[in-house]
């Protein structure tokens, strides 16, 4: 970027220097120097409407809006005067002339900009005398709720949802004082219910349908984990009271989201007190689930894996992990499925082919993997499958608002329509599933394509190699040889290419990256390695075998087939995610255990159910899909479930008495998370910026490229979940599940989604 | 959605008429409500399709126009005036006999569908006041039994005859009038093609664009001392010369014929009789900063006029005044009409922009300004209708000699509205400096029933008033500025001894608050609240720390909107409560010395 022109000016008395073209509201932010403001939000469109901001500048006549004034060289300006202060005394004497000032019982109160600002600057008494304007409530939808009157028109929620998130939901009707905001349908929103129009209010007059009427903000103790939910990582602060997450949002916009959170990350937290919720340990006694005591049930699984172990042997027994489970469990798993049981049948629904890029990279890794701030950053993006608006909604909302500030260049290629497609300088739609057909042609020029497909590939790729530093973003549709012909096409581009994998959940990339997988150890080494073998063998207390294990699917194969005997699920639903949900899939199993929150359809079969702590109950690290690693904390109990990192460690213990392996001595998800920074290849990550609240990229990768890794067919796909569904977590998300909008799926034929999703 | 012929074909014209789709957004509601009687949702629906748009934009688009309905009006849609003007002459009165005789209220249908009634704000008959609209005709000059025999015909089944051109355009030419842009009124048919060209018309075209160089059309209109008529009087030579030379993107010419400013109803006889006076302004403004398409922006209320801008834009084409090489001189220019739907706002002229855009008529942030980014984005001149009609003068007489008919700084001549309590109220040009004593005595012929002159508003609401001795001031923009008010749009209007200045002060704060826009704090805020307070004052509920207050909420706006309607607001309060305080203080004593106007609230 070109060095920008510097200038000086003076703001109340201060001599100050800045880049030419600072706003003055910004440039007094810099120097501690508050500007009050309601309409101005930074990186959104200006107003000058609020009129809050009203400054002195010499030689003008006239008050000034430091939101739209730019410092210009010999500038001076003044926000300590009494004019000024007048000035914001009558605007909020304006302000809160039709303002109900019901503050007592409103939502925001304590939290609320016109209170502080009332507080700072306005007047001590109230000269207004005159009927205000009422209006009953709106109810726009389960989870937005509009109150007009308290409105203050300061049209940040109609700027951020037209353009922050492109839906264009919510408009002015009226006019004059009469002015209010109208959502898109009558009475009614039909939009991607983020919620952002809620967080951006600076008044209560949007709340929020899951947290109205429920607390008041200085009751609530505050935690920022990364969602639970997709595989992008936003920070959302959990607010809770009694052991309760009353609201999720990103309170002080820290996190690799800043301000942004989706529908999933805002309202998708109820699944933590569902009434279906496992909070007992079940054991299945003459054909039925019954609830057990702990002792019981882990006295049972660690009986019968034994018995398994003894009569079949370790290749008899899977284990299938999850996308949620924290690093530290994931870790544990692999100790306990390679050196506890022995087995190397391990694996668990791969959304993305992370290990198919770790192989195409190798050592590259290291400073090729892009992170969510590359891609808002980067000057072009080629993103080729997924539909990052519906599945990977920060990814969507840092390429939207990179177009908006920088003019960042999308090209994309998309076997179906996308939203995002609006923002794309080219985008191809291709056949269904016709991206890798259509990567290949970029690649190599081979290939057989439609002519109109064809020229605009030649169009895409012209652009593309007159591009630098460009961020290439892949969903599933690309893995293995395909993503070895992406980074060959991304080497003819100017600059650094990095990449990024789309996933489908909260820790997909951390289940990959942590080797829960049937031919990779931890940090991507593979098991073929004898050296890898011995070293995580002797961290772990016992021999990896040499033998290469079962990939899910074939695991499940395996279970319909008698051969496998023992299937050990944590935190998975596999029975659902591979499409083999016929009853009597599972009848060879002697044994199937399952960790989860809920009765999934696989654990309903289970003989043990154990109640696992979700990921909002839990200490621990997640890894997003761009490898971004960050801290989760236990928010609230979990009243009763108990973490899998526990799990799995009392039972290593329970196995241990039994003669099964040795017990686990890493006792907690910190002591783990240590073993993993010195033992696993990219994650020799520092810890301040982590406990500071931030992340820190871990780039795990093969040592070197493997030229002809494929990932395993059928291994890698998505789960096709959309804004409203997170697979069987987001079944539990009573909120999310409430909307209109959840009720089908964007991609969908059907004109009334198509109507709001599409235009 | 199959639409009626005629409104197809209207759809169809109006589509091609702008580069941007959506700009055609506010005439095919207007035109599709003329239709159907209001706007439903097939319609809409329809519209939003057409011109690639959500519902949300086309919906609060709608909400902002105060001429777009949801529902349903009567057939007759009467729109009674009792703005300024038509208040002082009996507005109030004749609105509620309407009322009483049509059985419904304001913004009611009655039972039976054939009438509807609206109390509107200012429709531009200021001279004939007071007055009213049914669906879009004028009538002018109303008592009580002339809309009874209106309203009779109606139910009749007949269309009563509608007044025939503004009220108090045609008149005798006094001795003080200076006829330039005036002087083709009352010749018949003056708004055909061939009676302009046989009275001078494009004269000045073919000089403007065979013999001069675009810098030289700049030069001379610099010359002429041209100031905006529109009311701010910025030189229009001056305005021009901004518009960047070496720029890829096109360029625009707009005439702002939103004439809303009460008192005001200049334009209105302007293009009625004259409309290619206007065009030929607008190509020679086109040929000066190198535009080739240019729009009037003409208030809704305005349709009949629009109709004739329309017809002579399309006499225009057939001679070759307009379009492809013009007069053989090369140039082209492409030229339409763009109708408002009520909104006072898109006078100003970036709000103007944003309606012609087919937004909501908010104004724009400035810098930048229009002559660099105005509409779509690209270099703009917008000047008033007045204004623009009068560049074809300065180019015939030359830019000097059309100045010295005015004084120094303020070139040539104006027309004047003058209206109220006079005995003739009308439309008169002036030169510039005319003084506003003879201006009331001699020209509008007095104060009427031999009464005193209480006050005076120089030119439309938004101007301080003045009092009876202060009317010895020459009008010009320099001298009435000095004098404490603005010359603004040269809406005049005069009030006797008789009127209540709190009713005053009430009925300007009143329009102010219903044309607010809501953008900025507090001019919405501010301007309801003084609705409120001074209805409440003037109803006999005021205390006394209202008075201060009421001066302090209007200095409280002054100067810290974010367009010039707050100001407009507060300046004629602040005139009132200075100067006219004892009447305040009269009214709390309960005593106001006056006819006490029945309380009205004005359109809401």
């Amino acid at each position: 970027m070109a060095e920008q022109k510097q200038i000086a000016f003076t703001i109340d008395g201060k001599q100050v220097t800045t880049s030419a073209g600072t706003l003055v509201i910004e440039a007094a932010k810099k120097q501690g120097i508050e500007v009050p403001s309601f309409c101005y939000y930074p990186g959104l469109s200006l107003q000058a409407a609020c009129r809050m901001c009203l400054v002195e500048v010499e030689k003008v006549p006239k008050l000034q809006t430091a939101c739209t004034l730019v410092a210009t060289d010999g500038m001076v300006v003044k926000t300590d005067t009494e004019q000024v202060h007048k000035a914001r005394k009558d605007m909020i004497e304006f302000l809160l002339s039709n303002h109900p000032l019901d503050c007592p019982v409103c939502d925001k109160g304590g939290e609320c900009e016109l209170q502080d600002m009332t507080f700072r600057y306005g007047l001590d008494k109230t000269r207004f005398v005159e009927e205000k304007l009422h209006s009953p409530e709106e109810k726009w939808s389960p989870l937005v709720y509009y109150d007009a009157p308290r409105c203050i028109l300061c049209f940040r929620c109609v700027r951020v949802c037209d353009e922050g998130m492109d839906v264009k939901a919510l408009g002015v009707g009226s006019r004059g004082v009469q002015s209010v905001i109208l959502p898109n349908q009558p009475g009614e929103l039909a939009c991607e219910e983020c919620g952002m129009c809620i967080d951006i209010c600076p008044v209560g007059a949007l709340t929020s349908g899951t947290y109205r009427y429920q607390t008041r903000p200085w009751e609530m103790t505050y935690v920022g984990n990364p969602c639970a939910h997709c595989s992008n990582g936003c920070k959302t602060t959990l607010s809770v009271r009694n052991n309760e997450i009353l609201r999720a949002n990103n309170r002080d916009h820290s996190g690799i989201n800043g301000e942004f959170l989706c529908a999933k990350g805002r309202f998708g937290f109820d699944f933590t007190t569902h009434a279906e919720r496992v909070r007992q340990p079940l054991v299945r006694r003459n054909g039925k689930l019954e609830p057990a005591s702990w002792e019981d049930a882990l006295e049972e699984v660690a009986r019968r894996l034994k018995q398994v172990h003894e009569a079949h042997g370790p290749a008899a027994i899977g284990v299938i992990g999850s996308n949620h489970t924290t690093n530290e469990e994931n870790y544990l798993l692999n100790r306990f499925a390679r050196v506890t049981l022995g087995t190397n049948n391990l694996d668990h629904h791969r959304t993305a082919d992370y290990a198919g890029l770790a192989a195409a990279l190798g050592p590259r890794a290291k400073d090729s993997l892009a992170t969510m701030a590359d891609v808002y950053n980067a000057p072009a993006i080629l993103l080729i499958g997924n539909d990052v608006t519906q599945q990977n909604p920060l990814v969507a909302w840092q390429i939207r608002t990179g177009v908006r500030h920088h003019g960042l260049k999308l090209y994309a290629i998309n076997g179906r329509p996308s939203k995002i497609h609006r923002q794309a300088k080219i985008a191809v739609e291709v056949a269904k599933g016709g991206e890798r057909q259509a990567l290949r042609w970029l690649a190599t020029e081979q290939g057989q394509l439609d002519a109109k497909t064809t020229e605009a590939l030649v169009q895409l790729k012209a652009a593309l190699e007159a591009e630098k530093d460009v961020v290439v973003l892949f969903g599933a549709e690309i893995q293995g040889s395909a993503i070895r012909d992406l980074i060959s096409f991304g080497a003819r581009f100017g600059g650094k290419t990095k990449f990024m994998a789309l996933g489908d959940y909260a820790n997909s990339r951390g289940a990959s990256d942590l080797g829960v997988l049937p031919d990779r150890l931890p940090g991507y080494a593979p098991l073929a390695d004898a050296t890898e073998r011995a070293r995580f063998g002797k961290l772990w207390g016992g021999e990896v075998s040499a033998t290469p294990g079962l990939t899910a699917r074939a695991m499940m194969e395996a279970a319909a087939g008698g051969k496998l005997k023992a299937l050990y699920v944590v935190g998975a639903n596999p029975l659902k995610t591979f499409g083999v949900a016929q009853p009597d899939r599972l009848a060879g199993l002697e044994l199937l255990v399952v960790h989860d929150m809920f009765l999934t359809e696989t654990a309903q079969r289970a003989d043990v159910v154990l109640p696992a702590a979700s990921t909002y109950e839990k200490d621990g690290t997640l890894t997003n899909t761009a490898g971004e690693v960050q801290l989760t904390h236990r928010a609230v109990d979990a009243q009763g479930p108990r973490s899998d990192f526990d799990l799995l460690r009392i039972l290593s213990h329970q196995l241990g008495m039994l003669g099964l392996g040795s017990a686990i001595r890493l006792r907690t998800p910190e002591a783990a998370f240590d073993e993993i920074r010195q033992n696993v290849a990219g994650y020799d990550l520092s810890q301040a910026n982590l406990l500071g609240g931030g992340s820190e990229v871990a780039a795990a990768s093969c040592k070197a490229p493997e030229p002809s890794y494929e990932a395993p067919s059928g291994a890698v796909f998505s789960s096709q979940d959309y804004l409203f569904t997170s697979g069987t977590l987001g079944r539990y998300c009573s909120r999310l599940t409430s909307t209109n909008e959840a009720k089908e799926t964007p991609w969908g034929s059907s004109p009334n989604t198509q109507s709001w999703w599409y235009r | 959605m199959q639409l009626p012929a005629p409104l197809e074909a209207k759809f169809k014209e109006l589509a091609g008429r702008y580069p941007v789709k959506r700009s055609a957004l506010i005439p095919m509601m207007l035109y599709a409500q003329d239709q159907f009687g209001s706007l439903g949702d097939e319609i809409l629906e329809e519209i939003a399709k057409r011109l690639d748009l959500n519902m949300i934009q086309v919906e609060e688009t709608l909400a902002y126009y105060s001429m777009l309905r949801r529902k349903p009006a009567g057939r007759y849609h009467v729109q009674v005036c009792t703005n300024i003007s038509c208040m002082l002459r009996g507005g109030n009165e004749l609105y509620q006999h309407v009322q009483k005789r049509l059985g419904i209220g304001h913004k009611e249908v009655a039972p039976s569908g054939t009438f509807s009634l609206e109390e509107v704000e200012c429709i531009g008959a200021c001279t004939g006041a007071p007055a009213m609209q049914v669906n879009y005709d004028f009538y002018e000059n109303l008592d009580a039994d002339k809309v009874d025999a209106i309203f009779e015909q109606l139910q009749a089944g007949k269309k009563p005859k509608p007044s025939p051109v503004t009220a108090g355009a045609l008149h005798e030419r006094l001795p003080a009038e200076v006829p330039v842009i005036s002087k083709r009124f009352g010749i018949p048919n003056s708004n055909k093609i061939d009676v302009y060209r046989n009275n001078d018309g494009y004269r000045a075209l073919e000089k403007a664009l065979k013999e001069m160089t675009p810098d030289q059309i700049i030069d001379e209109v610099k010359k002429s001392n041209l100031r905006g008529r529109g009311g701010a009087g910025f030189p229009a030579g001056m305005k021009w010369s901004f518009v960047p030379k070496d720029t890829s993107k096109p360029k625009y010419i707009l005439a702002n014929a939103d004439e809303s400013e009460p008192g005001t109803c200049k334009d209105r006889p302007l293009m009625e009789m004259d409309p290619h006076q206007l065009i030929e302004g607008v190509v020679i403004a086109g040929r000066a900063v190198g535009a080739h398409q240019g729009y009037i922006y003409i208030r809704g209320e305005y349709r009949y006029v629009i109709d004739i801008m329309d017809a002579a834009i399309a006499e225009a084409y057939a001679k070759g005044y307009l379009g492809k090489n013009i007069v053989g001189s090369g140039f082209d220019f492409d030229l339409a009409t763009h109708t408002g739907a009520g909104a006072y706002e898109c006078g100003e002229e970036s709000a103007l922009m944003e309606s012609l855009e087919g937004k909501r008529g908010y104004p724009r942030i400035r810098p930048p300004f229009p002559a660099v980014v105005g509409l779509y984005g690209c270099p703009t001149v917008i000047n008033n209708a007045e204004t623009l009609s009068t560049v074809p003068a300065v180019i015939r007489m030359g830019g000097e000699a059309y100045a010295n008919l005015g004084t120094p700084k303020n070139g040539g001549t104006r027309l004047y509205s003058i209206s109220g309590h006079v005995n003739r109220p009308g439309i008169y040009e002036l030169p510039l400096g005319f003084p506003l004593r003879r201006l009331i005595e001699e020209v509008a012929g007095g104060v009427r029933g031999g009464k005193k002159l209480k006050a005076v508003i120089p030119g439309g609401s938004s101007c301080p008033l003045l009092t009876a001795d202060e009317i010895d001031i020459a009008m010009d923009y320099d001298s009435v500025a000095k004098a404490g008010s603005m010359l603004g749009s040269g809406g005049t209007v005069v009030m006797d001894e008789d009127t209540c200045m709190v009713d005053v002060a009430r009925r300007i704060m009143h329009f102010y608050a219903h044309e607010s826009c809501g953008w900025c704090i507090p001019c919405r805020e501010g301007t309801a609240w003084l609705r409120k307070m001074l209805d409440r004052f003037h109803g006999g509920g005021g205390r006394a720390e209202d008075i201060p207050l009421i001066d302090e909420l209007a200095k409280n706006m002054l100067g810290r909107t974010f367009c010039p309607l707050g100001d407009a607001a507060a300046l004629p309060t602040i005139s009132i409560v200075k100067k006219w305080r004892n009447e305040f203080e009269d009214h709390l004593a309960g005593k106001c010395a006056y006819k006490p106007a029945e309380m009205i609230a004005g359109a809401r």
